[in-house]
């Protein structure tokens, strides 16, 4: 049955109110989701990293050029050793991850910074392995956020960070 | 009817969409509290050395790596939690077989059925609340939370066929035929001397026989280190880390060659001057207990000075009679290969890993045992048998072995 002029009219003006709302809400939901699953896998490629290189030998963790570590995050965005497949997230690049290495000391029991000297995990220097590594973004990963009818709003930075022992597996 | 339709289906677009969200948020905590807890059970396998204290050892290595393996977007700290959300990283469980530990998964508090002289393997358990958005609308989630458990299961494997960073101090087999400890007696003292004519004195408080060992060969001309250099640091960390397998590990049934110069001359027993190359190795092992800088003949090593500063000694240099009470930061435990017959002219084919126990020198002005100075360069070491993993290796190809150390492998 065809509904009277002034009822359809009523409709098409709660529907112009609603749908805007409504959009609002799928755009928001959907912006939540692609942040959830870009931070995702953002963790899992520095997890990757982080277990790529703990079960390696002789890597240098204070040669910012050691090609153990250039591989390791190679594999972390690629999935690749050799760089032939497209990364992961688009817009990661080598340079925004950071490899640490860190120390236990046994007599304060607690775990600080491994330092690039001899005393510490610079091997070149005569240094030795570190007890953990730590994987990180420090500067983040830029996500915008972009909700139709909005203003601008900030990129949202997303920084995962792991650490592993070194050894084993 | 399009009306209609739009009415009905815009709240279960929008409750599937909610859905949807809220469940790859769960997902990626789920996944957060993994990556922890396999990061926890490996560092506390590593620690699982067969001593009383080890269980110790292995839960604060575990917890050093909560401060950074935080969960949700990585902004809480697992264990300590918020006013809404709370979590749980109970200690480690531990457990003598792989089965019993897969058993305490998904336990609340599993309890441990070994201690640390028994504990091979590593259960970890560890829970948190997750925040829930859109199903908090549903009489269900009015919580506004749930909570998400993840487990992993790290232990000690099967026994390595190459061992990385191993002591390279070959010693043969008594009994080779004997695959668990080739004719050694665990708990016993034994005086290690280097290869000479003859036999080596016993120390005092040891075993017979004495037992010889030669330095298995791996320098490096490729590194920036002279071969004193090499030879101290082998002594004092083990066998050199590098990219390059043959030069860092050791392979059972593979054969070894003798370190070159440790061997020229060849010396008689008890001849009084020790061989250079084999007491600058020697100085690296007494870093293991004391500073080296301290033996005058230490100064045969190019900058020992500085280099000395990078091995400290271990956390514990009393003398054990008993393995168990041990409480140093393994620097003294060695694992050494074991091979069929010590050879300076040909290869030595290796059967095993084994590990010891390096005793101190109580008095360096009369004792010769650690002293890079003795005629023999002697010291002496506890047979342990297998207790500790090694840090790196790899199981396969398979080489027949049914006994050694392995290495921390992460089971679920």
């Amino acid at each position: 049955m065809r509904k009277p002029f002034s009822q359809r009219g009523n409709i098409i003006l709660e529907a112009s109110l609603l749908i805007p709302l409504i959009v609002l809400l799928l755009v928001g939901m959907s912006q939540i989701a692609k942040i959830t699953y870009t931070y995702f896998t953002l963790r899992k490629t520095v997890y990757s990293v982080a277990t790529y290189l703990s079960s390696r030998q002789g890597v240098n963790f204070c040669d910012a050029g050691d090609p153990t570590v250039t591989e390791a995050i190679t594999f972390g965005l690629t999935g690749t050793t050799d760089n032939s497949q497209p990364v992961f997230v688009t817009g990661l690049t080598p340079d925004m991850i950071q490899v640490s290495a860190l120390r236990f000391d046994p007599v304060a029991q607690t775990v600080g910074q491994c330092s690039c000297s001899i005393t510490g995990c610079d091997l070149a220097a005569g240094g030795t392995a570190p007890d953990y590594i730590t994987v990180s973004i420090p500067n983040g990963y830029q996500i915008p956020v972009r909700i139709p009818m909005l203003p601008t709003m900030d990129p949202i930075l997303l920084k995962p960070t792991v650490k592993v022992p070194y050894g084993g597996t | 009817m399009s009306v209609q339709f739009l009415v009905i289906m815009v709240p279960v677009v929008l409750g599937m969409m909610g859905f949807a969200v809220d469940l790859g948020r769960l997902y990626l905590i789920r996944g957060e509290l993994n990556q922890a807890a396999s990061a926890m059970a490996m560092a506390a396998a590593s620690q699982l050395n067969g001593t009383i204290g080890a269980t110790d050892l292995a839960t604060t290595a575990a917890n050093s790596t909560l401060d950074t393996n935080q969960y949700n977007f990585g902004s809480v700290t697992i264990g300590q939690g918020t006013a809404l959300l709370e979590s749980t990283a109970p200690s480690p469980a531990f457990f003598d077989t792989v089965a019993n530990a897969l058993a305490a998964v998904g336990q609340t508090t599993p309890a441990s059925t070994a201690d640390g002289t028994t504990a091979r393997h590593v259960t970890m358990n560890l829970s948190a609340d997750a925040p829930l958005l859109f199903w908090s609308l549903l009489t269900l989630g009015q919580s506004r939370k749930t909570s998400i458990a993840a487990a992993a299961v790290a232990g000690v494997s099967a026994p390595v066929c190459t061992a990385c960073g191993i002591d390279p101090y070959a010693i043969a087999a008594v009994d080779s035929t004997e695959p668990i400890n080739f004719g050694f007696t665990p708990g016993n003292l034994y005086t290690l001397g280097f290869n000479c004519n003859g036999n080596p004195a016993l120390l005092p408080g040891t075993t017979a026989p004495a037992l010889k060992y030669l330095i298995i060969d791996r320098y490096n001309t490729g590194i920036p280190f002279d071969e004193t250099q090499q030879l101290f640091r082998t002594g004092s960390q083990g066998l050199l880390p590098s990219t390059t397998p043959g030069l860092a590990c050791s392979t059972i049934g593979n054969m070894e060659a003798v370190w070159a110069t440790t061997i020229t001359p060849t010396l008689n027993c008890a001849a009084g001057t020790p061989n250079p190359s084999v007491q600058n190795a020697m100085c690296g092992l007494s870093a293991r207990m004391t500073d080296p800088t301290q033996f005058n003949n230490c100064n045969l090593v190019t900058d020992i000075a500085t280099l000395a500063t990078a091995y400290t000694a271990d956390t514990d240099v009393q003398t054990e009679t008993d393995y168990t009470v041990y409480t140093g930061n393994n620097r003294r435990v060695l694992t050494l290969p074991i091979v069929d017959a010590l050879s300076t002219a040909g290869t030595m084919t290796v059967l095993g890993f084994r590990q010891f126990l390096l005793q101190p020198t109580t008095n360096f002005a009369t004792a010769s045992s650690n002293n890079p100075s003795d005629g023999d360069s002697r010291f002496v070491a506890m047979y342990l048998g297998v207790v500790a993993p090694v840090k790196q290796g790899s199981i396969g190809p398979a080489c027949g072995v049914t006994s050694g150390p392995g290495k921390v492998v992460l089971h679920q």
